[in-house]
């Protein structure tokens, strides 16, 4: 019996691991090919959870509402990266406010359209039972989706000719515009597919996490942090963080308090921080 | 075919070359020499179009060249910096096929043909760039640039720091890709005798200007002139 609690133990830490890994490639993509810290990652979540909400209610069925989310983060990110990112490349600290600002206006935004309370769509009522104890299936899904996404990213960015114009534009920029790489568009691309990827998760999460306008900040956070102490290696430092904070603080929270697995993943983000101030990866030789 | 007209430019409001004017003729390959800190790294990079001009133009083909670097590439123009530059969290058979992607060209040909031109690359096919010496890495940077199918190379001292056994492979590379391609070179270099083994003329650079043009033989004879502009 104590096998069975521990086995849920874990596959439920592994599903909020996994959970919070879906919520953030797209912000690590943006961050690890653009050098950009996108503060309105979170809202574009909210706004791909909306969007598939939204497609839901006029009756598409929650499949098609998926790609109907990414497309629609998909192009206000090109919008976003057009008009406003473009203008601030080199300057962080100026991105993140801007970024910071954009995601007040779409959490403003959405309390104008939808109001702060909105319906949520029910969860598959499959369950899996171990021992006495049952699990959702549905977050156990997530641990596949992780890792499906995680494949599809790897696999964009390293066997695509986006994928290496993209990384070559944020190794050596200047030298990608020498080389014939028109690296604002390759830019707006690659920011359009980190807010297609906060669209999906927003989108696939809906029956996790019910949309709210303020949704977004519970990710911002744990996001900016997985991915800063990831750093230059973004997609597999991103997936080692969020497995070993996110499901760190998961297992801490299970055998204690939320708070306390909360305290778990700060506490490790700090120390992590002050051992590898570059990020855990900054001396992995790994391409992404 | 390529002609520089009264490049002026410089970093910010800092101007650091004024006024220069030079014409590389189809095939040839052109030595750029001058003293640290004369303006030839700056001027290779008012030519890519990585500074922007504050006067004067780049003109490709007898048509003025377009302002981003990236269109001035596909236009035939190739570029191996100082310092190389390779991407390093990118293998080196990456760093080739993205600069052959990036101007429409067959990728797996363009790295067939880089390991056929530069043995030295084909053990290190998959490593990262970054892992390399710097030899390999100038290497890697020259292959990298020929990928783009250039008409002109410029190479921003090609030899800073790399071994001398490589640096004569490299000018027999470069002579052979110039005879065999008809790629024009420009090179910006402070090393004389790799210069004189390869180039035909040089131009010779004081302050941010060109103080004189002159052709090899000339130059090899004046050991004066040598010493006054090229400290050697």
């Amino acid at each position: 019996m104590e096998l069975d609690y521990l086995m849920t133990v874990i596959l439920s830490s592994l599903s909020s691991a996994s959970i919070l890994l879906i919520a953030t490639i797209g912000l690590a993509v943006v961050y690890g090919l653009m050098g950009v810290i996108n503060l309105a990652h979170g809202e574009f979540l909210m706004v791909g959870a909306y969007s598939a909400l939204t497609a839901t209610q006029i009756g598409i069925p929650y499949p098609l509402a998926i790609p109907f989310a990414i497309m629609v983060t998909m192009l206000i990110g090109a919008i976003v990266e057009c008009l406003i990112i473009r203008k601030l490349y080199g300057r962080i600290f100026d991105t993140m406010l801007a970024t910071w600002g954009l995601g007040m206006v779409f959490n403003q935004g959405a309390v104008l359209l939808f109001g702060t309370v909105s319906p949520g769509i029910g969860m598959p009522q499959y369950s899996l039972t171990i021992g006495q104890y049952s699990l959702a299936i549905y977050p156990l899904i997530m641990i596949a989706v992780a890792i499906l996404m995680l494949a599809f990213v790897y696999f964009l960015m390293t066997k695509t000719v986006y994928g290496m114009k993209a990384r070559a534009s944020i190794q050596a920029p200047q030298m990608a515009q020498a080389i014939g790489i028109e690296s604002s568009n390759v830019n707006t691309l690659t920011f359009a597919i980190g807010c297609g990827l906060a669209g999906f998760a927003g989108a696939i999460l809906l029956p996790i996490i019910p949309a709210t306008p303020s949704m977004g900040l519970f990710f911002a956070v744990k996001g900016f942090l997985t991915v800063v102490v990831a750093g230059p290696v973004a997609l597999t430092g991103s997936a080692v963080t969020a497995l070993g904070l996110g499901g760190g603080s998961s297992i801490t929270a299970s055998f204690l308090t939320s708070v306390v697995g909360d305290v778990f993943f700060f506490l490790m983000t700090a120390l992590l921080l002050w051992l590898y101030p570059l990020g855990i990866s900054s001396k992995w030789r790994r391409k992404l | 075919m390529f002609k520089i007209e009264n490049a002026t430019g410089g970093y910010g409001k800092t101007t650091i070359i004024r006024n220069i004017s030079m014409e590389i003729n189809q095939g040839e390959i052109v030595a750029l020499l001058g003293r640290n800190g004369v303006g030839k790294s700056t001027l290779m990079k008012y030519i890519t179009g990585l500074i922007p001009a504050a006067g004067g133009q780049v003109l490709i083909e007898g048509k003025p060249a377009p302002t981003a670097p990236a269109k001035r590439a596909k236009m035939g123009l190739g570029y191996v910096p100082q310092g190389r530059f390779v991407f390093p969290r990118m293998t080196v058979i990456e760093n080739i096929a993205v600069a052959a992607a990036a101007n429409g060209h067959d990728a797996k040909q363009a790295i067939d043909r880089s390991l056929e031109d530069f043995p030295i690359l084909v053990q290190k096919a998959n490593d990262l760039a970054g892992g390399l010496s710097g030899g390999q890495q100038q290497i890697l940077a020259l292959a990298r640039a020929l990928a783009t199918q250039p008409q002109v190379l410029l190479l921003d001292e090609p030899t800073e720091g790399v071994q001398p056994s490589i640096i004569d492979e490299m000018s027999g590379i470069l002579k052979r890709i110039n005879k065999e391609l008809g790629i024009a070179i420009v090179i910006a270099e402070q090393n004389l005798d790799f210069c004189l083994s390869i180039a035909e003329r040089a131009y010779i650079m004081e302050k941010g200007s060109i103080r004189i043009e002159i052709d090899r033989e000339k130059l090899r004879a004046d050991k004066h002139l040598q010493q006054e502009l090229l400290g050697v």
